[in-house]
């Protein structure tokens, strides 16, 4: 055994940690607190291995100075869990009905269209949440023409979702009742979500950088895009929430993962903090 | 049910013919149009023109609506090179504070196209343009920064200059800037700023 090996694990120390979570949030508006101590050093450490750096420092110099930003997406892809299913974060669906429909639906009349995107749709397990949330917990579903949309850059994560076929592990946090009404069981582990459903979510590709992909939305009420700016560059995550921007309606809302910010992407936003969540909102005097 | 599944009549706004010639000549004389969300989306789509960066860079200096501002940033940054940052660079005098933040923002994201003026920045008779060109240097991804702000270290006469440098190396510096660093605590020892933050920095930095 290389005895030197033994001898080079690093240490982070709490300047150390305090210096990077700094800027690992002003890169991708993620934010670590103290809690999350053990689970930052490790992956940091794991990282330093893989670019044979003997310190943080050193490290964290790299990491500052690289001009192509691939150790920081590393870094971004160790540092975040890139797994889905229904009902995941749940308390923004609660305050999508308990709060931000409320406010959007006082602002229009009974029969006209809202309209909610959700983007990046990923297999389905979002937009169909969010349909399933509508159907069960928002009394006024009846009052409006309710649109969902969801887009992804990939052609297969969409016929995923259009096929609407899942693990149990992807349904476990549903309620049984729900389960029972918007899925049939087939096979060992695999539930089928219903047509009604999957009919009731327009899917679309989108690459949320090019314009003309995006520029086609408009009038969106509320729009979910939940841990995705973090795999975006600086420019592209601009770019990307200036989209969001302009397919939304004045005092449209906009729900970020939760260790997200808005604020550090762009100034266009104001936050709003409701009981269930914490929101961004497209100002109501804005066009 | 009240989910409903949008049609191409109902739904999305389909790409039509436009109000307005999304030329590049049309879209420049748009930028001028009173209604700012016109000046918005011109902003936006003439990032798809290489040619756009001039006047999207002049327009930055008069557009009075944040939302317009932002997307004018936007767009230069998507067409980057030599044209923007001669564009972003008069920014930096400005006396508008949000200006001079987008232009810096801006060019830390063009490290290629900015790199070649840094030098000459770093000379500049005002002394808030060194600022500021410090501040950039903190945010942009290149390999020289330390090499530029240990010559600051060295070189320049303004400690407001030398504690912004400090600062920036205090967080990022390496071994090959402790020496400038002492070089800087000796040249302003009669500055109790200066010598806390040197300290600091070299404190921070690992021992030789």
């Amino acid at each position: 055994m290389n005895t030197r090996s033994v001898a080079a694990q690093p240490v982070i120390t709490e300047g150390d940690f305090q210096k990077f979570t700094e800027f690992f949030y002003r890169k991708t508006g993620i934010h670590f607190d103290e809690g999350k101590r053990y689970f930052v050093d490790k992956r940091l450490i794991e990282r330093m291995a893989a670019t044979h750096s003997e310190t943080f420092r050193s490290y964290f110099v790299a990491l500052r100075f690289e001009a192509d930003g691939r150790e920081l997406q590393q870094l971004v892809n160790a540092m975040t869990v890139n797994e889905t299913y229904f009902f995941r974060e749940a308390y923004q669906f609660d305050c999508l009905v308990n709060h931000m429909l409320e406010e959007v639906a006082a602002r229009k009349r009974p029969g006209s269209r809202i309209r909610i995107w959700s983007i990046p749709s990923s297999t389905g397990e979002e937009p169909y949440s969010i349909a399933i949330y509508l159907l069960e917990r928002w009394a006024r579903i009846n009052d409006f023409e309710v649109e969902i949309l969801s887009s992804d850059i990939d052609t297969n994560v969409i016929q995923a979702a259009q096929q609407g076929v899942y693990s149990a592990r992807s349904v476990a946090q549903l309620p049984p009742s729900y389960l029972k009404k918007y899925f049939t069981q087939q096979g060992a582990g695999e539930w089928r979500i219903s047509r009604e459903l999957v009919e009731s979510v327009e899917f679309s590709l989108v690459n949320l950088t090019e314009a003309k992909d995006t520029r086609r939305f408009r009038d969106i009420d509320v729009v979910f895009c939940r841990n995705l700016l973090i795999y975006f560059d600086d420019l592209s995550r601009r770019v990307a929430a200036e989209a969001m921007y302009d397919a939304m309606s004045p005092g449209g809302f906009i729900c970020l993962g939760h260790s997200e910010s808005m604020s550090r992407i762009s100034s266009l936003f104001t936050m709003r903090r409701f009981p269930d969540a914490l929101v961004h909102q497209k100002p109501l005097e804005a066009r | 049910m009240g989910l409903k599944k949008s049609s191409e009549i109902a739904g999305l706004r389909r790409i039509e013919a436009r109000e307005y010639p999304r030329d590049f000549e049309g879209l420049v004389k748009q930028l001028a149009d009173p209604d700012p969300s016109v000046r918005r989306w011109a902003a936006r789509d003439l990032a798809g023109h290489a040619q756009a960066a001039a006047c999207l860079c002049e327009r930055l200096a008069e557009e009075p609506e944040a939302s317009v501002r932002a997307m004018l940033f936007t767009s230069v940054a998507q067409l980057g090179g030599s044209a923007v940052v001669d564009g972003m660079l008069p920014l930096l005098r400005s006396e508008d504070a949000a200006l001079r933040n987008g232009a810096i923002e801006v060019l830390a994201s063009l490290p290629d196209a900015v790199a070649p003026r840094i030098d000459a920045l770093l000379q500049d008779q005002d002394g808030d343009v060194r600022i500021f060109t410090v501040n950039l240097l903190g945010n942009l991804p290149h390999a020289k920064v330390p090499q530029w702000l240990g010559a600051v270290l060295r070189t320049e006469r303004e400690p407001n200059v030398i504690g912004a440098a400090i600062e920036v190396l205090a967080e990022v510096g390496g071994r090959e800037v402790q020496e400038d660093l002492r070089t800087a605590r000796r040249r302003f020892n009669d500055d109790p700023f200066i010598v806390f933050a040197a300290d600091l920095a070299l404190e921070r930095i690992e021992p030789e």
